[in-house]
């Protein structure tokens, strides 16, 4: 019930991160629920469409991690663990939020599919994709609940795990307490993302030619393509830290004046809260690129229109992660930013140095991305 | 509009203000000559740090005017008043307030930077004091490897360092113990007196009163000619019984 009340009583922008969970959980949920309508025609083949799923779901998880971390309502205040929301309350509470969040969009991925399964006149998904709801068959009602459950499920777990280090690590003020040690990922980091390029490369020399399916027709033979790409993907994430950390060091090198200082300090202490997600973006969006350039100059879109829905949402959850886990940051430094008005700091001067932050990392990440993705174009297209 | 007297560099009559209703001040006039330092003393909650608040222009009083070397603080924008705190005061809170990112030497020299001078400057200045201060040895080290007294000696340096012409400290040695609140004081005194820099002091402790110049007593956000023990301790008689 406190969960409820304090949600009730959250700022429009708390609320709208809320409802991007939800929105975010409903679409993961109903794309396993189409999955299950597509498994009950095609009993044969269909476990690579509920694997696709499982990225669609890794970034609604770290969506709504994301958004615990940044609610107001489960944010450590000095006084209230006197009166008994200590840390465990806390986390008990940012993990009920979740759970409720999760569920109402698990609700509503079931009211839609139910909905248009009762379409019977077939207008709003017709032909092939008809498939995809099972019209004809009754719902197995225990694989739909299990379904249903995984994104609530997962994404309590995580957020619990998460907060309870969250809470403990944030209860002192900054000034005492001491900082994360610089990334250590950045060498792992590069070294996974080279090999998965170069399994990649080697596997689509070994296979032919054929281009990597996506969730409508999955062959073995790409296999190795495809764990080529994750392992780039995986090494992304983990050199985001290390990569945001350099940017912050190379800054602020060489007698900086005090918006250098500023910028470069800020952006090495936040690496780790920024990088990851950072990564992570930066991944799929190499990912969307390379992608786009395999599949993009044909006619006819090789996919259905699940694919689509399930790449907006993997590139929604995450850019809208890294959007949070900005907010977070800034959030954190509050107290900061209040001791620099007290010294004359002009709101211009913070803003300032909030651009050269954003645009030392966007003159990291655009190329790097951008390089990714080639790399990983070219074995396939040629 | 009654212009100030000659020989006050900071002016104020018959300052009122609330918090949101909450009343914190009520007419309150007083004046602080120059490199004079001057305590105001009074228990918790009679008003000191809104008073302090007030003089340097952080807030604007709901009635009453402030003077600062014949020009109205009271009617200044908030962007004047912004480049006046940064040029001519500075201010000292009762926690340390450091950029946890940035080194000792950093911290102290960061009003220096946020007025655009070169780093090389900067930093020799900001070394300088914290070797008055006795802190020359962790001017490399972040906030969170000093003790809290070392801390707020930094916090001090960063207030002298660019020798302001009036000085606000709002309970300056509030978290510390006795010896080290006594050093920072004393400190804070010497380099005030050596550098003709005016300090407003907020304190509610009766030895740091006795170090300065002047005394102004405050009592529920009213100035009163000596504080009696009971309202210094806050032990007035009580009369209800629950």
């Amino acid at each position: 019930m406190l969960a409820l009340r304090l949600g009730r009583g959250a700022r429009p922008l708390a609320l709208l991160r809320r409802l991007l969970v939800v929105a975010a959980s409903a679409g993961v949920g109903f794309l396993l629920l189409c999955t299950l309508g597509w498994a009950m025609k095609h009993p044969v083949g269909s476990l690579p469409r509920l694997l696709w799923c499982l990225i669609p779901l890794a970034a609604t998880v770290q969506l709504a991690v994301a958004v615990a971390r940044t609610d107001p309502g489960t944010r450590p205040r000095t006084g209230l663990s006197a009166v008994g929301l200590g840390p465990a309350r806390l986390t008990t509470l940012a993990a009920t939020s979740t759970a409720v969040s999760c569920t109402l969009g698990s609700v509503v991925a079931l009211l839609c599919f139910l909905r248009l399964r009762s379409d019977l006149t077939g207008t709003l998904f017709a032909g092939q994709a008809a498939d995809l709801l099972a019209r004809n068959q009754p719902l197995p009602l225990a694989a739909v609940l299990t379904l249903l459950a995984l994104v609530p499920t997962f994404a309590t777990a995580a957020t619990g795990l998460v907060m309870r280090r969250h809470t403990r690590r944030t209860a002192r003020p900054a000034e005492s307490t001491d900082p994360a040690p610089a990334p250590t990922g950045l060498p792992w980091g590069v070294a996974l993302t080279t090999a998965g390029l170069a399994i990649e490369t080697y596997a689509s020399r070994g296979g032919g030619g054929s281009t990597p399916p996506l969730p409508g027709r999955f062959d073995g033979s790409s296999a190795g393509v495809l764990a080529g790409w994750s392992l780039t993907a995986v090494g992304l994430a983990l050199a985001g830290p290390g990569i945001t950390y350099l940017c912050g060091r190379l800054l602020q090198t060489v007698r900086p004046g005090a918006i250098r200082l500023l910028a470069g300090r800020t952006l090495m202490a936040e690496a780790h809260g920024i990088g990851r997600p950072l990564g992570v973006l930066c991944a799929v969006l190499s990912g969307v690129f390379a992608a786009n350039s395999l599949y993009g100059p044909r006619d006819e879109p090789p996919f259905g229109p699940l694919t689509g829905l399930g790449a907006a949402l993997v590139i929604g959850c995450t850019a809208a992660t890294l959007l949070t886990a900005a907010l977070e940051t800034r959030q954190a430094r509050v107290p900061t930013t209040t001791t620099l008005h007290h010294l004359g700091a002009h709101a211009g001067l913070l803003r300032t140095a909030a651009a050269v932050r954003a645009t030392a990392i966007l003159a990291i990440f655009a190329p790097l991305t951008w390089m990714v993705a080639a790399l990983a174009a070219v074995p396939l297209t040629t | 509009m009654v212009a100030p007297p000659d020989n006050d560099v900071l002016w104020a009559r018959s300052l009122t203000y609330s918090h949101n209703g909450s009343p914190a001040l009520d007419g309150v006039s007083l004046g602080v000559r120059e490199g004079e330092i001057l305590a105001v003393y009074g228990p918790r909650g009679s008003g000191k740090t809104t008073l302090l608040r007030c003089l340097s222009g952080q807030l604007v009083p709901q009635e009453g005017e402030v003077w600062f070397n014949d020009s109205p603080v009271h009617t200044m924008s908030a962007v004047v008043r912004e480049r006046l705190r940064r040029d001519r005061f500075s201010w000292i809170d009762p926690a340390p307030a450091l950029v946890p990112e940035l080194s000792a030497w950093e911290n102290a020299a960061l009003p220096l930077l946020l007025r655009g001078a070169p780093h090389r400057v900067a930093k020799t200045a900001a070394m300088e004091w914290l070797d008055r201060l006795d802190i020359g040895d962790c001017a490399r080290k972040r906030p969170y490897a000093l003790l809290q007294a070392q801390r707020q000696r930094i916090a001090v340096a960063r207030a002298l360092v660019t020798t302001p012409a009036v000085l606000f400290a709002d309970e300056p040695t509030a978290p510390l113990h006795r010896t080290d609140r006594a050093q920072v004081i004393r400190t804070l005194t010497t380099a005030a007196r050596t550098h003709n820099i005016t300090v407003v002091l907020a304190t509610l402790d009766e030895e740091v009163a006795a170090l300065a110049d002047r005394t102004v007593p405050l009592v529920d956000g009213r100035r009163v000619s000596s504080l009696g023990p009971s309202e210094a301790e806050g032990q007035a008689a009580c009369s209800l019984s629950v």
